[in-house]
């Protein structure tokens, strides 16, 4: 996995945190290489808040140890190295937007001029509007230019295009990418699979507290986000079903089977040679689906961390796959 | 830390409620309460011992308001947002406290000059400076409290129990009617109020004397006890800090 090599802006090892009997975050290994984009893509309640928390310092670990750029967060936040945008801040009243940015940059070493960060951010002409009277959209990019008002190493965004609409999403974006090309390390965390793929090099999935996956874009989508191709079975023998090309697991709902498949044509291809075509549907995998193939039946009987890794390599692994009933 | 109490005493003149409340209350009712029902040869009195009642109650008002604005900005995830920032935690609470001391001088130097202006009080110089400087001073351990209160309750709750506070200890400590006029125990307990002690460091200035070494360590007291509360409540209201 490479995490013990230098120079990583974040590396989370053996990192675990409960909250009462819950564990929020449990066992996490995590290296960010410096200058990566790095979305933690996962549901509510998977960890990603904890660990982000974790990451920047406002919460301690039970056990193991979170470094950025070698140091604690604390001692990175105190160094000015890191900039963020929490979940569900508002923004305080009675101030401008530019005093804002102006304020925040002016804590950091070598903050960017305040009508630098206001241009990224798409601020452009609202330094002089009072913070609390924006729209939703215009106050989230405001809480984005804090996070970038210091120029900081590393932005960690939680959640951040959460309550946007499509046109202020894409806005946001652009904004973070230009910022992640200027050799920045970006680490965001989300639900959408592909405002991950989109927006990020690499993709950590969290599940459980845990990371079920780790890779490219692509190599993700082809675990998470392939096809799902059902039919009724009418009573139709359900072995060699999990062996027909792309498929990656099956899982009978009552008569229907339903396959998660990463090459859908040829899956579809194979069941119409077996006559199996009956009521044939093929539908994208939502999320949700898919972080059921990818996790559920592994978190009650293993709890080796390798064996999550085992996710990714599987898929493409044709000789192991795995059924579902 | 210059930069955080350049834009918190910036957010507060903007806050017409503090500049209504905190500097217009204490003034109104020094008039009201020095010109209303007080006969001539009372009215000289009466006017420098209001004076500096009213003004120790703005100033107590002023210094515990400080942690509304704490509690609010809490409310909102300010707190945390400031503390992903290059801003430590010390500086933070440092410069909300000198932010509460200096928010509470517009309060004082309003009732002084209605007092000059309106009742035509006659202090020498030295006195209106130690009077200022002393009033000022003194409020440290309101703002203490005002902090405390805000790190520990919601914004909502931390209003309440500002007022109160503030309400409650003025009156007890005789900013408002003189302690003289109290039932004797009642008197007995007003010593010991913080509010009393730091009235009397004006009054006995006003009288021109210099204030009892015991008032002086009735406030330090009431000082480290509500420093020890707003540490205490900063750990608990912001988390593991």
């Amino acid at each position: 996995m490479g995490v013990t090599a230098p120079g990583h802006a974040v590396r989370l090892i053996g990192v675990s945190k409960s909250f009462g009997a819950v564990r929020a975050v449990n066992a996490v290994d995590l290296g960010i290489g410096r200058g990566e984009t790095v979305a933690l893509l996962g549901r509510n309640g998977a960890g990603k808040s904890t660990s982000i928390a974790m990451i920047l310092g406002l919460q301690q670990p039970d056990a193991g140890r979170v470094l950025l750029f070698g140091c604690t967060p604390e001692q990175a936040v105190l160094d000015g190295r890191v900039g963020a945008m929490l979940q569900e801040g508002r923004l305080i009243p009675r101030v401008t937007v530019a005093e804002l940015v102006g304020f925040v940059a002016g804590a950091y070493p070598h903050p960017l001029m305040v009508d630098e960060a206001l241009e990224l951010a798409g601020l452009t002409g609202l330094g002089n509007r009072r913070a609390d009277k924006l729209s939703g959209g215009q106050a989230q990019r405001v809480r984005f230019a804090l996070a970038l008002a210091g120029n900081p190493e590393l932005v960690v965004l939680d959640e951040p295009t959460a309550a946007l609409d499509v046109e202020a999403r894409r806005a946001f974006w652009q904004s973070m990418r230009t910022y992640a090309r200027r050799g920045n390390t970006v680490l965001f965390s989300t639900h959408y699979l592909a405002e991950a793929d989109e927006n990020a090099d690499r993709i950590v999935v969290m599940d459980h507290g845990r990371i079920a996956a780790d890779g490219s874009g692509d190599r993700i989508k082809r675990m998470v986000g392939g096809n799902l191709v059902s039919f009724d079975l009418a009573g139709a023998a359900t072995e060699g079903l999990a062996q027909l090309p792309g498929v990656a697991s099956l899982e009978i709902r009552g008569d229907r089977a339903l396959l998660h498949t990463t090459d859908s044509d040829a899956t579809v291809i194979a069941l119409a040679q077996l006559g199996l075509v009956r009521n044939l549907e093929v539908a994208p995998t939502s999320l949700e689906d898919a972080f059921l193939t990818l996790t559920d039946d592994r978190t009650h009987d293993r709890t080796d961390d390798l064996e999550y890794d085992l996710a990714v390599n599987r898929s493409e692994a044709p000789g192991s796959r795995k059924v579902t009933a | 830390m210059l930069d955080y109490i350049r834009l918190e005493i910036r957010r507060t003149l903007r806050d017409v409620g503090f500049v209504v409340f905190g500097i217009g209350m204490p003034v109104g009712m020094y008039l009201l309460f020095t010109n209303i029902g007080v006969d001539g040869r009372e009215h000289a009195s009466a006017a420098v011992f209001s004076m500096v009642g009213m003004a120790s109650y703005g100033a107590v008002g002023a210094a515990l308001g400080t942690g509304m604005g704490v509690a609010a900005d809490r409310q909102v995830g300010w707190l945390r947002q400031l503390r992903v920032t290059p801003l430590s935690p010390m500086k933070l609470v440092v410069g909300r406290a000198v932010t509460g001391s200096v928010m509470v001088l517009p309060g004082i130097t309003a009732v002084l000059l209605a007092g000059v202006v309106v009742n035509g009080v006659r202090l020498s110089p030295g006195q209106w400076a130690a009077l200022a400087g002393l009033l000022w001073v003194g409020t440290l351990p309101f703002t203490l409290l005002g902090l405390g209160n805000g790190y520990r309750f919601s914004a909502q709750a931390t209003g309440m129990v500002n007022v109160t506070c503030t309400m409650g200890l003025a009156v007890l400590g005789g900013l408002w009617f003189p302690v003289s006029l109290f039932p004797h125990w009642l008197a007995a307990i007003a010593t010991w109020t913080p509010t009393n002690r730091f009235g009397q460091l004006g009054w006995s200035i006003a009288g021109g004397s210099l204030p009892s070494l015991g008032t002086a360590a009735v406030l330090a007291g009431w000082f480290a006890i509500f420093a020890g509360y707003a540490v205490s409540a900063y750990r608990r209201g912001t988390g593991s800090a």
